[in-house]
Parts: C-alpha cells; sequence; structure tokens
C-alpha cells in the first residue's frame, strides 16, 4: 500500500483534520477515492432549470471569476426559469457558500446553455449565453457587472434552439472564431423529426472589431461542440456531436477550419468513419499519453471513447470505452435491463495522484420508459494500467436527480476539484472534495496567459512532466454538455513534490521547461514564459 | 436434461465470462448466443427454447452484452474464441456489430441474426413476419366489421415496425377502403406506443367524429388499451378493436369481448427454430424452409425464415392458455359465456 505524504501547507492541514474517516482505498488497484460533500443546503444555490420538451436537453453552468479575486463564480441556465449569476462567498479550503449577485441583465428566460471567453481580450472575462430564441453574448466590465455586446461586436444572435458553443483563435487573429450549434428547428415543418437546424461558425470582420456574416454548416442536431487540435496541426478542428434521437441518419462530424478559407467537413475519404449515437457531450484528453487528443462522447446506452489512432496524419478514431472499462451504458446503482442516459463529460484528476479520472453526468430525458429513471453520476477513476472503476458510491456521490450540465473546478481553492451539477426541475448538486484524510495527492493549479489578444491562451498545451511521464492539456473552449469552465489549469502531482512543466503556445512555440513546487498557484505569461506564484486571498469578496 | 454451468475467462484485456450449458454428454458442436442485453425479461423464454432446439446435436454458449455494443463486439470475439461452431446474434445495434460478424465469416463460422435485422450477405434472418401481424390485425377486425367507419392508431413514428405494421394492415383494408365500404375516420401515430397517448389519440377523434367510429385497428395491446378505455368512457366498448403481443390484460379483453384480437407471436416457437437453423449451418447443411429475402434497408438477398405468429381470438383462446403463456383464471376473469376455453 502506497502513503503519500503532503507537504505542511496549512489549509490543507485544516481540510486533512476535518475527514473523519480513514483513507478510502480501492483494494484492487490501491487507488485513492476522494470524499465528497454535499454543500447544496449551506451554498445559497437555489436555482433550477426546468421547463417543457424543448428545456429537456440543455441546462449549462458557466464557472469563472468574474469579480477578480481567484474565486470562480457561477451561472446557471434556468430554462424556463430566469437565469441566475452567483457570486462565489467561500472561504479558502471552506463549504461551498454563495451569494446573490445584482447583475439583472443576467437574470433572463430560456437560456439552455453558457460558456465563459474573453472575446474582446480586455482581461476580463465575457459570457456567450445560449438560448431557445436569441444568443447573447455579454461583455464582462469587471466586478461581475456585464452588457449586451450582439450589436457592438456585430454578432447575429439568430432565433435558434441553440445547445452547443466552441471558440479558438486562429492564427494571426485578434478575435476568436466561434462556433454555435443549433438542435431542432422548431419552426419546421413535422418538427420535431428530422427538422434539425444548421450550426453557424462566425469569424472575425476583417476590419478586426467583431464578427462577420457566418457560415451555416450542415448538422444533425447538435449538442456539443470542441475546436480541438486533433492532428497537432497547430489549427483547431471543430467536432460536432449530434444527437440521432431527431435525425437517425444523422452522424458525428468534423470540421476543417484553416485560415482563409471555408470550413470544410473531413469525410469518409479522409478516413474519418461514421459514428451514429445519441451524442450529448464532448470531452477531450490525451487518454493514452501518445500527444494527440482523445475525445469521450456521452450518449445514450454505450458511451464512446474514439481513442486517436491516427498519428496526425489521417482522422481516425477507435472505440476503446469498453476496453477501458468506460462505457458506462447502465446505472452503477442497480442491476437492471435499463440503460443510461448521459450528458456532460469531463476529465479530471479528482484525487490528485496523476491518473486521469472521468466524471459523466447521468439522467433521464425526462421519462423515458425504456431507459433508467434512477441513472445517478459516475466518477470513474484511472488505474495504472489505463483502465478506470466506478468509484461514485464510495466517494459519496449517490443522488439519482436529473443531471445535464456540469462544472469540475476548484471553487475554494484548496487544490482539490469540486463538482457544481445542473440538475433538471431540482436545486444544483453542490460536491465539495474533501480530499481523503492524508491520501490525496499534490497538485499544482496554473493560470496561462497572453499578454495581447486570446488571453487564456486558447489552443496553447500545458505538458506537467514527473518522471519523465507528461500528462498533457490542450486549452479549449467547449465541450461537455451546455457548460464551460476557464481560469485556473489543475493538474494532480501524486507523491512528487516537484514537477516540470511547459506550455506549447497556440503558434507553436514552445517555452523552456520549468520546475514547480506542489501545492501552488502560478502564472505563466507568453512575453517571457516565466513563472509568477501567487496565494489567493483566505476569503472569496463577500460584496457584488 | 441435465445443465450445468461453466464459467470461462477470454483471453481480452478486460476479463468477461461467457457461461455454457452443456448436456450430460458433451456434442461435437458448439453454437454461440450473442445476447443483446438478457436482463429484458423476454430472453429467458428465447433461450431455453434455443437449448431445446439444439437439443443432443450441439453445446450451447453464450455471452450477454448487457446493452452495450461494444461489449456485444467483445463478447462475439470470445464465443468464436471458445469454439463456437455457428453463431446466433440478437444485435444490440444492427450495425455496430457488423466488424464481429464479418470477422466470424471470415473464420467461416456461420451467423445467425435472430429476431432483429443484421443485413450483410451471408447471414440467415430469423423473425416473425411484422407485415403479417398487420395483416392478421385488420383480418379479425374486417372480420367482425365488413363496412363502416374505421379508425387507425399505429404505433411510434420512430419505430420502423410501426410502418411494417400498417402496410400489412392496408393490404387487407385497401379494397374496402376504394370501394367506400370502409372510410377512414381517424388516423394516428403514437409517441413511444405509450397507451396514454394512445387514448388521448382516441379521445380526439371520438370528439371530432361525434363517436361515429365502428371500428379500430391499434398495433399493439397496449395501444389497444388506451383505445378501449377511450371507448368504454363513451359506453362503446364492444366494438371490434385489433392489438398485438398477447399481453394478459390484453387477452383477458380478448375473453371479456373488448378486444377483437391479439396478436400473439410465441417466442418459443422462434427460439427453437433458432436452435434447429444453428445446428443446420453449423453442420453445414442446408435450412429447410428458408427463403431468398431482400427486403431490407440496403437490399441485402439473404436466407430468411419468417414464423408466422398467431391471432388469438375468442375462438382459439384455448391456444395460450394450453402452452402455458398464461394461467386460466387470469385470463379467464369475468369471460363472456361464449368463450369456450374459459369454462
Amino acid at each position: 500500500m502506497r502513503i503519500l505524504l503532503i507537504i505542511g501547507v496549512f489549509f490543507l492541514t485544516m481540510v486533512t483534520a476535518m475527514a473523519e474517516n480513514a483513507p478510502l482505498i480501492d483494494e484492487q488497484s490501491g487507488i485513492y477515492i476522494p470524499s465528497l460533500t454535499n454543500d447544496q443546503a449551506v451554498s445559497n444555490l437555489h436555482t433550477q432549470y426546468d421547463g417543457g420538451w424543448d428545456y429537456f436537453v440543455g441546462g449549462g453552468v458557466a464557472a469563472f471569476d468574474c469579480n477578480q479575486d481567484r474565486y470562480p463564480d457561477l451561472y446557471f441556465a434556468g430554462g424556463k426559469s430566469k437565469a441566475q449569476l452567483y457570486i462565489n462567498q467561500s472561504k479558502r479550503g471552506g463549504a461551498l457558500i454563495f451569494g446573490n449577485s445584482t447583475a439583472q441583465n443576467l437574470n433572463i428566460n430560456k437560456v439552455v446553455a453558457t460558456y465563459p471567453i474573453d472575446v474582446d481580450s480586455d482581461g476580463i472575462m465575457d459570457l456567450m449565453v445560449l438560448r431557445l430564441g436569441e444568443n447573447i453574448l455579454f461583455k464582462g466590465l469587471g466586478n461581475c457587472q456585464f452588457e449586451r455586446a450582439n450589436e457592438d461586436w456585430n454578432f447575429d444572435g439568430g432565433d435558434q434552439w441553440s445547445t452547443a458553443f466552441s471558440a479558438t483563435w486562429e492564427t494571426g487573429k485578434k478575435w476568436p472564431t466561434l462556433a454555435i450549434g443549433n438542435y431542432v428547428d422548431r419552426k419546421a415543418e413535422g418538427t420535431p423529426w428530422g427538422t434539425c437546424s444548421d450550426n453557424q461558425l462566425f469569424r472575425p470582420a476583417d476590419s478586426d472589431d467583431g464578427f462577420a456574416k457566418p457560415q451555416n454548416l450542415k448538422a444533425y442536431c447538435t449538442l456539443s461542440l470542441l475546436f480541438s487540435d486533433w492532428n497537432r496541426s497547430g489549427a483547431q478542428s471543430l467536432r460536432v456531436s449530434n444527437d440521432r434521437q431527431y435525425n437517425k441518419n444523422g452522424h458525428e462530424q468534423l470540421w476543417r477550419v484553416e485560415p482563409d478559407a471555408k470550413a470544410t467537413e473531413y469525410t469518409r475519404d479522409d478516413g474519418f468513419k461514421k459514428l451514429n449515437i445519441w451524442g450529448m457531450g464532448i470531452a477531450s484528453h490525451d487518454v493514452n499519453a501518445d500527444g494527440y487528443p482523445d475525445y469521450f462522447l456521452t450518449s445514450m446506452g454505450d458511451n464512446k471513447l474514439r481513442m486517436n489512432t491516427g498519428a496526425g496524419k489521417k482522422p481516425k478514431f477507435k472505440n476503446m470505452a469498453f476496453k477501458l472499462g468506460i462505457t458506462a451504458h447502465k446505472p452503477w446503482s442497480e442491476d437492471s435491463a435499463l440503460l443510461s442516459t448521459a450528458w456532460h463529460a469531463q476529465f479530471a484528476d479528482f484525487n490528485n495522484d496523476t491518473l486521469i479520472d472521468l466524471f459523466i453526468a447521468k439522467g433521464n430525458v425526462d421519462q423515458m420508459p425504456d431507459f433508467a429513471q434512477h441513472d445517478p453520476n459516475n466518477l470513474l477513476l484511472g488505474k495504472p494500467d489505463g483502465t478506470f472503476f466506478e468509484a461514485a458510491e464510495k466517494a459519496g456521490m449517490h443522488a439519482t436527480n436529473l443531471t445535464r450540465g456540469a462544472a469540475i473546478v476548484d471553487l475554494n481553492l484548496d487544490g482539490m476539484l469540486d463538482i457544481i451539477e445542473v440538475n433538471r426541475n431540482e436545486v444544483p448538486g453542490v460536491l465539495r472534495n474533501l480530499g481523503n484524510s492524508q491520501a490525496m495527492g499534490n497538485w499544482i493549479a496554473l493560470d496561462i496567459r497572453r499578454l495581447d489578444d486570446n488571453k487564456h491562451s486558447i489552443g496553447a498545451w500545458i505538458e506537467l512532466r514527473i518522471n519523465d511521464k507528461i500528462q498533457r492539456k490542450e486549452i479549449t473552449v467547449g465541450g461537455g454538455h451546455a457548460s464551460g469552465s476557464l481560469g485556473l489549469h489543475h493538474f494532480g502531482l501524486g507523491e512528487a513534490k516537484l514537477a516540470d512543466l511547459r506550455i506549447i503556445w497556440p503558434n507553436g512555440q514552445k517555452s523552456d521547461w520549468m520546475t514547480v513546487k506542489a501545492n501552488q498557484f502560478a502564472t505563466i505569461n507568453k512575453q517571457d514564459s516565466a513563472l509568477t506564484f501567487w496565494s489567493p486571498p483566505d476569503n472569496a469578496e463577500m460584496m457584488h | 436434461m441435465s445443465v450445468k454451468k461453466l464459467l470461462m475467462s477470454a483471453a481480452l484485456g478486460v476479463a468477461m465470462t461467457v457461461s455454457a450449458t452443456v448436456g450430460a454428454v458433451a456434442a461435437d458442436l458448439k453454437v454461440g448466443v450473442s445476447w443483446s442485453n438478457f436482463q429484458e425479461e423476454r430472453w429467458k423464454t428465447d433461450e431455453k427454447a434455443i437449448i431445446a432446439g439444439l437439443g443432443d446435436d450441439a453445446d450451447y454458449i453464450s455471452a450477454d452484452a448487457g446493452g452495450s455494443p461494444e461489449k456485444q463486439l467483445a463478447d462475439i470475439e470470445s464465443l468464436i474464441a471458445n469454439g463456437a461452431n455457428a453463431l446466433i446474434i440478437l444485435a444490440m445495434d444492427t450495425e455496430a456489430v457488423m466488424p464481429a460478424v464479418l470477422n466470424a465469416q471470415a473464420e467461416g463460422i456461420p451467423v445467425l441474426g435472430y429476431d432483429r435485422l443484421i443485413e450483410a450477405e451471408g447471414v440467415f434472418y430469423l423473425t416473425f413476419d411484422n407485415v403479417e401481424v398487420g395483416r392478421m390485425q385488420a383480418r379479425a377486425v374486417f372480420a367482425a366489421q365488413p363496412t363502416g367507419n374505421y379508425v387507425f392508431i399505429k404505433g411510434s413514428p420512430t419505430d420502423p415496425n410501426a410502418d411494417f405494421l400498417h402496410g400489412g394492415q392496408l393490404e387487407i383494408l385497401q379494397a374496402a377502403i376504394d370501394s367506400g365500404d370502409i372510410k377512414i375516420v381517424g388516423e394516428q401515430y403514437t409517441d413511444g406506443w405509450k397507451p396514454e397517448n394512445a387514448q388521448s389519440n382516441m379521445e380526439q377523434i371520438l370528439t371530432a367524429t361525434d363517436n361515429k367510429v365502428d371500428a379500430v385497428v391499434a398495433s399493439n395491446d397496449g395501444t389497444a388499451g388506451g383505445v378501449v378505455a377511450a371507448l368504454t368512457a363513451q359506453g362503446m366498448e364492444g366494438i371490434p378493436v385489433s392489438g398485438q403481443d398477447g399481453d394478459h390484460a390484453a387477452l383477458n379483453r380478448v375473453a371479456r369481448g373488448l378486444q377483437t384480437v391479439s396478436v400473439w407471436k410465441d417466442v418459443r416457437v422462434l427460439g427453437k427454430k433458432a436452435g434447429e437453423i444453428a445446428v443446420a449451418l453449423a453442420k453445414g447443411e442446408t435450412v429447410t424452409g428458408s427463403e431468398k429475402w431482400s427486403g431490407g434497408k440496403k437490399g441485402v438477398e439473404m436466407d430468411a425464415i419468417f414464423v408466422a405468429p398467431v391471432p388469438i381470438t375468442k375462438a382459439n383462446f384455448n391456444v395460450v392458455i394450453d402452452a402455458g403463456h398464461i394461467a386460466k383464471d387470469v385470463a379467464c376473469a369475468n369471460a363472456n359465456a361464449d368463450v369456450a376455453a374459459c369454462k
């Protein structure tokens, strides 16, 4: 049995003292299972995602810091009810507590999905708000205040049922390229069957002050989009996950988005094989550590891990979910014939042991009788042999709400990732990661900054090396189900007290390897590629 | 037959089990059955029937994909590795299973697509005749009510079977519709085949037609239940209504005169046939009674057998009781006096 030693960081010691139980250890693998406690009752998060069939999908949350206090704040989609912004008021290492915001203009209904992004690169996070109806880009003003920017930025919000978003910065562009995913065309004849809206690709206007007229992209009822550089070409391609429910002849898509050319779809001739699923969400991670991102696609029944096997040459992907134990096609909680319905998915290291883990949000569409009604979320922890095991029950994730979107983010800045779950017709799940006695590994949290445009370095890769083993993370905006987080990048360090890291900037330029100490917050700027260490305040700001 | 279960672990990255049920004396052949999701209630009956169909000619080995198309691929590899001479595949996803089917064929192992079409050259297709189900429904209703106002309560708009069924119904009724003997006064799909949706659709049709409805062709027993509820609320119960599945509640409605017919697919017949065909295929023999069929989406020509279902009416009500499909006291509760089998 391994024992991980945590170096003496004060707040961690406090958390450790609070956890009463002995370490939870999976006997077979020796992997530590984090303990999660639900802070819902004290969180003040009273929002819920509700509405009729046109809100069966969606239900997102955006996690980002809107008042520059380093603590992530949360904006929740409400469906038929009003969307709500909540300001983080947690103490460092303490319970997850939030307060209402005064940003009235964000309290709007018909919000389906939402993603943070700094569109105008002014250093203040903006918000993409996707709706059943007009989408709105809100410009962040600081102090968690926002103003509508559709007109100023020449962004046409349309009048679709928008469900998905992703963004990239193309080489040499000051402004991002935005992709909007749309679901059923609710005004077409014969709706909903076979009537899927096109998606839209907004590229920067030549005048460099907003967006040009969008390109329509043929789609098959999209529920998730992700710009990701599958072939490490330096240009992120657009992966599209489509729901076959309303168009059974649809399929997953991949679009080539290269400078100064219209986006074009990869075809069978290019090697991109047909995959026809109830696509709900995309999670990406370099699961097999070969330098190329792999994609986990949520669906009904089998979920798919599309392992990137094209070696950067052809868009070839191989189903590996069953071999790795992450099909997650039935509820782990009961022995039943009924299958699961999966939505948001995200790779993250929940126990800081350096092995990547996977969270999957689950929940019946509403009352579909052929699918499980009691369908708890999954916490699949990575094992040294590359496979995963289900740890949700032991970790304390028992709820069987109809979960949709989620955010995996360290909300109380204690170095351990917490989970926010957006639930249909119920208040959110607020799962605080208590760690696991002395068992949690070390960690590092990184803010990767560029000083001019593309402030959050979308498209950059972070490489973290411990004993010649490299963990990689591509910085992206998009994916998941209706939900996005942008801010600090978290890595587990296991027992290591030091790690080497470098950044591969969006233009391909590599920084030198830098050594970091464990259990620190650090910023890396592109200009000098140097590390700056900082400590967050002990309390999140109480105002706003 | 004395039966024991063997567990074997296959040489795959992930441990899995293949269960084998063998007779007291091991046979020369093995037939591997790949189930899509064995916890669904129905398949236990099919399994017994398949084992009966194999008789002493072949041992039965099986694997359960548990609802995962990806696991089913691994299951089929494993059945092959365990020496299956023929495969019976109930596909979870008829497209996703294709690589495993091609792999089996490459090793010279014949494949039978059970109940669900696996449309590939060389695969044998065994299922019930779904178009015939529709014909049987229409025939029974038409015999009871050769003229008047008809309503079609169809199945789910997303299920291709719903249209197969309706196609069969129209084959029987089209001439009478063309001649004007029958007038269609309402026609509705039923979202998700749900009885409550069928009931509200029927209620709307009754309102729209001022209750001037003489017969209802409903596509299964669940929708028939919704229809009968709507009719009963208007005091119209007893007009001809069709159904399908041999549901216990529906059979009792037949005995009580509330439903004309329930077309019953006896899975024991289908399962036994599958066992017999698999043995013949494993031995390299020709299958008697098969036909050439190319009615799938891709138009691939395949050998097929379509097992005829049985329309259960009050005239042959004894069939379901004698077969042990339903207990007599359940089937015959409050039965009409003219149901001989209930006496």
